[in-house]
């Protein structure tokens, strides 16, 4: 998902990147009003944890091996806003000290994993939490896993946009291929972020969550990132997922690109003319998203119960054991 | 002689209540002088010298305890007696917080309001003090442990304060950087304070001893006759220094 | 080239990706207009070349892995040539940016530019402690791997997580050392 420069075209690039500001400026505000200044400095050090906690590679199948990217996992312990900015913060110093993510792309990069898989990553965590009715560790942590799998699709599903508004593949083909590839990544992310969310809060609880701020702080972080997303989801999903096809045409034409409508014949808001029977992949993989979130989320529940006490039993008896 | 700084009924307790960290503390230091504090881990050592720099408690009572200098540590002169007493703390790596040596350096001395090329002398004067000349442009984490601990010194020598109030200063360093160390101590001006287990150190650098245990203070004096007096020391986790072996606490 | 004012070198990698970035997205001759800036400049950075390859090979994995996706539209095989080359031309230009160019005089040359405060300091620190949490995490792996003899994948991931919460607490407690050592300063 970490976009390389060339990919994008320049408009979706500028696109991306003013959405990305915009979020960025959201969370700087917010952790402006409502962090203790004591807490200033915990930004930089969570900034270098997330970078070094990538750097451990977790075996996977076959000889493969993947890592946190830890957005949400960051939001979760020190509340979305923060995370935004660290997310930020880590992706800079990636692109500028180890040339790994694209200048031009920054942006984009920033706005799929900082903002969009931390905000969607965290609202899901939020309302997953609620849904246990539970303040019992296993509740936070299975919340805290669900939200890591969540965050993962949700900024695959703008990358996979990003991608098709650039003309490098059809929405018909780059929405179901991103999205399937990362339902799965996603599932390690979640269980890291739900594992390492256990291993805090059982010796540190105290550190799991961040500063909450007043009601109408809350309030303006939600409408917030809420408007932002939803700015995202139109420029880059909803050309080619809504059932207008001039959808694409209209937002170019808003915001003065008909210069470039020679390009946008690459972008083909009617893929399936092409390439039949991809249109229904799409809509395919929608519902099959909407099934996976079902399953995970039940899954996660599960585990969360079966899982916590057990460890936390498998520790006892450990150090007795001794 | 002038009294660097003074503590009086000095007592503390960190939030979830439990025993005191530091328990009705009294003494003061001359300012000239080196002054020792010892004690077991966990004796109150560092909760202490937080005090000192007005860092604990996280608001200054309103019934001053300390005083430096004369001047009553109050929530109004927080920053001249932070100016005044210099703190090195444990791990230079929680006080060496910039990208380059010099920007580190001038951390203290802007937070004062200084800048342009008046700091930038001021930096290359403690650089020189701490003996480290021409180590502006290094960076942090390319730097020995030593060398750490001295870009630390810098950085506090920079604020220009009359106490310096060191923990554990010789923690960690080789022989040959300990005594490096111990000869820079020694020819820098002003009050010291220095907590430490380094008992050699003491011995060379300190005249008087401060005792510290469970949050008490129970001992101070001169420093050869307390830490030769075996018996005290071992109540307090301590050990007679080896320099000492053959004195008798009163002899 | 290593002592040229960070704001040129920035500004020049700023141009070089962007004109790159506007070229046709088909395989063209003017691919080697910045192909040849690359190829003057190189020398005079003195940028090794195994340097650029190890950093190269990185990029390629995640540059593959998009093109892999756009490969499975058949109509768009010259977009995707382009892409790759693009995004390899984009790479080696930042590649000089950082083989040239220390990141602290970037973070400086932002600092010029007035860039949030928030967003520096925690750029500056997370600089500053990138090694110390780097050492730690290496230490507490090898303490963990010289007691741990199982190699089961599920005790694995236990065990990488418990080092990741682990690094948590230790930077969050470092954290705060952090904030006493700079008010101690006179920072507020």
């Amino acid at each position: 998902m970490h976009l390389p420069d060339g990919f994008l075209d320049t408009r979706t690039a500028l696109l991306s990147t003013g959405v990305a500001v915009a979020g960025v400026s959201i969370a700087l505000r917010q952790v402006r009003l409502t962090m203790q200044p004591r807490r200033v400095p915990m930004l930089g050090l969570a900034a270098a944890f997330v970078f070094a906690a990538q750097m451990l590679n977790f075996p996977v199948a076959g000889g493969t091996s993947g890592h946190l990217v830890g957005g949400v996992l960051t939001a979760v312990l020190l509340g979305p806003s923060a995370a935004v900015i660290v997310l930020a913060c880590v992706l800079i110093v990636q692109c500028l000290m180890f040339a790994d993510g694209g200048l031009f792309a920054l942006g984009a990069n920033m706005f799929n994993m900082g903002v969009v898989s931390i905000c969607a990553g965290y609202a899901a965590f939020d309302v997953a939490k609620r849904m246990t009715r539970s303040e019992a560790m296993w509740a936070t942590v299975f919340a805290a896993g669900f939200g890591g799998w969540f965050g993962t699709v949700a900024a695959s599903i703008t990358c996979a946009g990003m991608l098709a508004l650039s003309g490098m593949a059809p929405w018909g083909l780059a929405f179901p291929a991103m999205a399937n590839i990362h339902m799965v990544i996603g599932i390690g992310e979640g269980l890291i972020t739900g594992l390492v969310t256990y291993a805090v809060l059982r010796s540190r609880p105290e550190l799991v969550g961040g500063a909450q701020g007043s009601r109408a702080h809350r309030w303006f972080a939600f409408a917030g990132y809420s408007l932002l997303i939803s700015i995202g989801l139109a420029m880059f999903v909803a050309p080619f997922a809504s059932p207008w096809p001039d959808g694409l045409e209209y937002v170019a034409h808003k915001l003065g690109f008909e210069s470039r409508a020679g390009e946008a014949v690459l972008v083909s808001p009617l893929p399936d003319y092409q390439l039949p029977g991809i249109g229904s992949a799409a809509a395919a993989t929608a519902v099959a998203g909407l099934i996976g979130t079902v399953v995970v989320f039940c899954a996660a529940w599960g585990l969360a119960k079966w899982l916590v006490p057990v460890i936390g039993a498998s520790k006892k008896n450990a150090s007795t054991g001794n | 002689m002038n009294t660097a700084i003074e503590v009086r009924g000095l007592s503390y307790h960190y939030p979830p209540k439990g025993r005191l960290a530091l328990d009705n503390l009294s003494f003061s230091v001359a300012a000239d002088e080196c002054v020792a504090v010892l004690g077991p881990n966990g004796a109150g050592k560092s909760t202490l010298l937080l005090h000192l720099n007005g860092l604990l408690p996280e608001r200054p009572p309103a019934v001053p305890q300390i005083w430096v200098g004369g001047e009553p540590l109050t929530a109004d002169n927080l920053d001249r007696i932070r100016q005044q007493v210099g703190l090195l703390f444990q791990d230079p790596d929680d006080q060496l917080i910039s990208a380059t040596v010099a920007e580190d350096v001038a951390f203290g001395p802007q937070q004062f309001g200084l800048d342009g090329p008046v700091l930038e002398s001021l930096v290359e004067h403690s650089l020189q003090l701490a003996g480290l000349p021409g180590f502006q442009d290094r960076e942090p984490h390319r730097l020995s442990h030593g060398e750490k601990r001295r870009v630390c010194l810098a950085g506090v020598l920079a604020c220009k304060p009359t106490v310096l109030v060191l923990d554990e200063p010789t923690s960690d360093l080789d022989p040959r950087g300990r005594r490096d160390f111990k000869r820079l101590l020694q020819s820098l001006p002003g009050a010291k304070i220095i907590a430490t287990h380094d008992l050699e150190l003491v011995v060379d650098l300190c005249s008087r001893v401060l005792i510290l245990d469970q949050g008490r203070l129970v001992a101070q004096g001169a420093t050869v006759p307390l830490l030769s007096d075996e018996g005290l020391m071992l109540a307090h986790g301590l050990e007679k220094p080896h320099s000492l072996l053959h004195r008798h606490p009163h002899g | 080239m290593h002592r040229l004012s960070p704001r040129i070198k920035i500004a020049a990698t700023f141009l070089l990706v962007a004109v790159t970035m506007g070229f046709p997205r088909h395989p063209d001759a003017l691919y080697w207009l910045p192909a040849l800036v690359l190829l003057v400049l190189w020398p005079l950075a003195r940028m090794p070349l195994g340097f650029a390859l190890r950093r190269l090979l990185m990029a390629e994995f995640f540059i593959l892995g998009i093109a892999i996706l756009t490969l499975l539209a058949p109509e768009s095989t010259p977009v995707l040539l382009s892409a790759i080359i693009k995004s390899n031309l984009c790479v080696l230009a930042m590649l000089l940016l950082i083989w040239t160019t220390p990141f602290h005089e970037i973070l400086g040359e932002l600092r010029r530019w007035r860039f949030p405060a928030v967003m520096l300091t925690t750029l500056a620190l997370m600089y500053r402690y990138l090694p110390v949490l780097a050492e730690e995490s290496a230490r507490m792996q090898r303490a963990r791997a010289s007691r741990t003899f199982q190699r089961k994948r599920g005790f694995v991931w236990k065990n990488l997580s418990g080092i990741i919460g682990r690094l948590f607490i230790r930077s969050a407690d470092r954290a705060e050392r952090i904030y006493l050592a700079m008010c101690a300063r006179g920072w507020r």
